[in-house]
């Protein structure tokens, strides 16, 4: 950076009489970096006033356009008729049952699960349904079948998804043992935690055709 | 021991129960005490109280009684796939062999160990497994410097 500009006498009348050699130097070297900012200024002055005049001449560096690919975005009327012909066509499959097996992403105990039909699932708590009883899993966030998948945001329509779970068993868990130990303080506490846990069998996954 | 160094398996059910039919898992309950003992008047309680309405609501468990037992008062339960699990039931109240007896009925025959996984599936991708190339337009579209769509 250039020193702030400072005319010759008043640097060396402001130094003193010993630095006065010193105080001459830097004057000098001043005076000549000071010149030169003004030129370089200037020339600066007169190239930018040439681009906006006629574009096209500045050379293209490599931060002249961002990184990554510039993305043109589709006409929205365009788009919004591409969207209801996917609805209508993913509706017409499903009307015709054009699908085999589904999948779903369920919310349940806390956790977030994918399930198909015939699988098991264990939840590491009670559930108050006896053993055979028939359950409704609610809170379904994605049913995908093998050519369309039906995100929901967060969740999906009652009225289109149905995840239906019987319980099987109704057990505890295995005996974990939570120790604890200090060496050289005569102190340890044993402790056998048993934790309830309920397996559940997926029994269905069934959706109806009511997208719109 | 940790889970490291005990046995462990993975979720599975009997036979695949609750795919068509659930089918209790519990086949028969024993329960074997002395007329007697000081220890078994839990048991000998249940019996007389609360043991009919066992009966009643699990319908396709047998409840045997046997009032000869010799040494402790103890519940035997056996499973369909052959396990049996033997509960001591001394100096416990009415009420906790009944729950005991809940428990055991809500069983299956499957060793309480360790369970590596909370879910099993035969059927683990629906719509094909990811690999490096999904999703990846191949040589016949893609179209580059030297490399010209067919």
């Amino acid at each position: 950076m250039a020193p702030p500009l400072r005319p010759a006498g008043t640097s060396a009348s402001g130094a003193g009489v010993g630095v006065t050699a010193m105080a001459v130097v830097t004057a000098v070297g001043a005076r000549r970096r000071a010149a030169a900012f003004l030129l370089s200024s200037a020339v600066r002055h007169q190239s930018s006033q040439s681009t906006s005049l006629q574009e096209g001449l500045v050379a293209k560096t490599s931060l002249t356009s961002p990184p990554w690919p510039k993305v043109k975005l589709p006409d929205p009327v365009e788009e919004a008729k591409y969207h209801a012909e996917v609805v209508q066509k993913v509706n017409k499959m499903i009307a015709m049952g054009q699908y085999g097996r589904l999948f779903a992403v369920v919310h349940f105990a806390s956790k977030q699960w994918k399930i198909t039909s015939e699988d098991l699932i264990m939840m590491d708590n009670a559930l108050e349904a006896e053993c055979g009883d028939r359950i409704r899993m609610e809170k379904v966030l994605l049913v995908g079948a093998d050519d369309f998948t039906l995100i929901g945001r967060p969740l999906l329509g009652k009225d289109l998804v149905r995840v239906e779970a019987t319980v099987i068993e109704k057990t505890e868990s295995w005996p974990k043992i939570n120790m604890r130990f200090w060496k050289r303080h005569n102190y340890q506490r044993k402790r056998i935690i048993v934790n309830p846990q309920t397996v559940l069998r997926i029994n269905t996954i069934e959706i109806f055709p009511c997208l719109s | 021991m940790t889970g490291r160094g005990s046995p462990s398996r993975f979720l599975a059910a009997v036979l695949h129960n609750g795919v068509g039919r659930y089918v209790r898992q519990l086949q028969r309950l024993q329960l074997l005490f002395s007329p007697t003992a000081a220890d078994a008047r839990g048991a000998r309680q249940f019996v007389e109280e609360t043991a009919l309405d066992f009966a009643r609501r699990h319908p396709d468990v047998v409840l045997y009684v046997s009032a000869r037992s010799d040494g402790a008062p103890r519940l035997l339960a056996e499973y369909l796939n052959g396990t049996v699990r033997e509960v001591l039931v001394t100096s416990k109240t009415s009420e906790e062999i009944a729950q005991l007896a809940t428990k055991l009925a809500g069983q299956s025959g499957l060793d309480i160990v360790r369970i590596r996984k909370p879910f099993h599936t035969a059927n683990p991708s629906v719509q094909g497994q990811w690999h490096p190339l999904t999703n990846k337009p191949s040589a016949l579209t893609v179209q580059g410097p030297r490399l010209q769509p067919q």
